[in-house]
């Protein structure tokens, strides 16, 4: 076996980290409806690329600056965020049926954005595309580098939130007892309904950065969806930061398989992680 | 104050309560007995608008909350100490007390609160970080009803507080209760330690499956032999 060279593996490591903070940017909005809605949100991952598509479209054609097309995108995925919650409680969906429900709007929104942007390749040509800039002999992509700033800003400030103020608190008490936390005085139903819409929100940022970063498909949709999980369940349900740790020591290891043994293994990296820490923790997932 | 007038409520198709009517006075502490089953949670659960009544009519200060949101309830100064405690166990003991403060009148005095809290119960001072699910069982039990203390109530609910509590701590616990009675706060408490209920409650119901059979004070209620019987162990 040839030792590749410390840039390469420099090189590998940035890609690695970068890679995994998408992982755990995804992984965030999913966690919490995981955790504290009992939600297993498939759809999660179909919004991410229609909001991709939407800054796509908003971009390319519609000239926008990429960052500020969330100005748009983030409030419309807000409601559609607290619409969904509105039907899962209306309709009292158990947390099983809402991996099934979520699978028929993943088909559903997949063949939406077939229908509007077809099925075939589509890069997102935005100043940000191009630029990169260098430390020592490793390249920064700037996309790579907003989606990791972006996915540590919002993890932290998700965390914060959960940890520090009342209505974070009081979102945590509502995920362990409703009963009681309602009768002190939280509005769990209207806590519940804020919370999915700022999964679904966390879902449109995502979505920008896959535009910002990657050649989107409507299939690609299912391409994310089994690391992103193994984050999830690594990193714990309902963690606001544990995603984005676990996707970044996915991402990592992923990027090490594929410079030191060979790409193919790459994917095998992931779960064998995932069993790993299922194995080891199973008490605590 | 309180007054429930012919409630019933039922779990899904059974009915858990028939024609419960009850009141209490402010600062009154007014015990409910009764054995396994009766529906003394069920009733307790009612007033603190857990659980939905189907008939009748329950009320605070005359107004009806038959139709009130069960977030707001603890609006109206009612505070539960739920059976079996309901901690939020992953959450410290500073967060579980801090909920009973979040409705917003009680959140402005949440530092006295907490000072009164850890006044009635000292041990507590060195435990505020822990999970509240680290704590023994006597201490949980501080932090319940210290949490329902924290909403500043002036109705407390307390179901089953001795459950599963060393004799010693059940001592502790039923002092603690007549000390935040007499700081003016009404208890309706529910209990199956029915002679150390009858010795601190001014009034007593007696609920026997769904239905209150008797009512009055401990003095008379103890003449009955119904009661003494089948709650005091007699022959």
């Amino acid at each position: 076996m040839n030792f590749p060279s410390w840039t390469l593996l420099g090189q590998s490591l940035l890609s690695g980290i970068f890679i995994g903070s998408l992982y755990g940017l995804l992984g965030l909005g999913l966690s919490l409806s995981w955790g504290m809605l009992r939600q297993i949100n498939l759809a999660h991952f179909a919004l991410a690329f229609l909001g991709a598509y939407l800054t796509f479209q908003l971009t390319s054609v519609g000239g926008m600056d990429p960052l500020l097309t969330l100005g748009l995108i983030a409030p419309a995925f807000f409601a559609f965020g607290v619409l969904m919650q509105w039907l899962f409680s209306r309709f009292s969906i158990s947390p099983f049926n809402s991996l099934l429900v979520t699978f028929g709007l993943t088909v559903i929104i997949e063949s939406l954005i077939q229908w509007i942007w077809t099925a075939d390749y589509r890069k997102m040509d935005s100043v940000y595309g191009e630029m990169k800039f260098k430390i020592g002999s490793l390249y920064v992509p700037l996309p790579e580098l907003l989606t990791l700033i972006i996915a540590v800003t919002l993890s932290l400030s998700t965390w914060a939130l959960l940890r520090y103020t009342d209505l974070g608190k009081a979102m945590r008490a509502a995920a362990e007892d409703p009963q009681i936390a309602a009768a002190f005085g939280v509005n769990e139903k209207r806590l519940a309904l804020l919370l999915s819409g700022l999964a679904a929100t966390f879902a449109g940022v995502a979505g920008l950065c896959l535009a910002l970063s990657y050649t989107l498909s409507p299939s690609q949709i299912y391409a994310w969806i089994g690391v992103v999980f193994a984050a999830v369940m690594i990193g714990g349900l309902g963690n606001p930061i544990g995603p984005l740790i676990a996707g970044i020591v996915i991402g990592v290891a992923e990027a090490m398989t594929m410079a030191l043994i060979s790409p193919a293994w790459a994917p095998l990296v992931s779960f064998s992680l995932l069993i790993l820490v299922l194995l080891t923790r199973a008490d605590k997932v | 104050m309180l007054e429930l007038d012919h409630i019933e409520v039922c779990h899904g198709l059974a009915t858990a309560l028939w024609d419960v009517s009850l009141k209490m006075a402010a600062g009154e502490l007014v015990c409910v007995v009764g054995p396994n089953g009766a529906g003394k949670t069920t009733l307790i659960e009612a007033i603190a608008g857990l659980n939905r009544i189907t008939a009748g009519t329950l009320s605070m200060d005359g107004a009806s909350l038959n139709k009130l949101a069960r977030n707001r309830f603890c609006d109206q100064g009612i505070a539960i100490v739920p059976e079996g405690r309901r901690l939020l166990t992953t959450m410290s003991v500073q967060e579980n007390l801090e909920l009973g403060s979040y409705r917003a009148a009680a959140r402005v005095h949440r530092q006295a609160s907490l000072e009164r809290v850890l006044a009635l119960f000292p041990v507590l001072k060195m435990r505020l970080a822990a999970p509240a699910g680290t704590l023994s069982g006597g201490q949980q039990q501080m932090v319940a009803i210290g949490r329902a203390l924290m909403a500043q109530p002036r109705l407390l609910l307390l179901d089953e507080p001795s459950l599963g509590l060393a004799p010693s701590i059940v001592l502790e616990m039923f002092k603690a209760i007549r000390d935040i009675n007499e700081s003016g706060v009404a208890v309706l408490l529910v209990e199956q330690n029915v002679a150390m209920a009858l010795e601190i409650a001014a009034r007593a119901y007696v609920l026997e499956e769904g239905r209150i059979i008797a009512e009055g004070t401990p003095e008379k209620l103890l003449t009955e032999p119904h009661i003494r019987r089948a709650y005091l162990g007699e022959a």
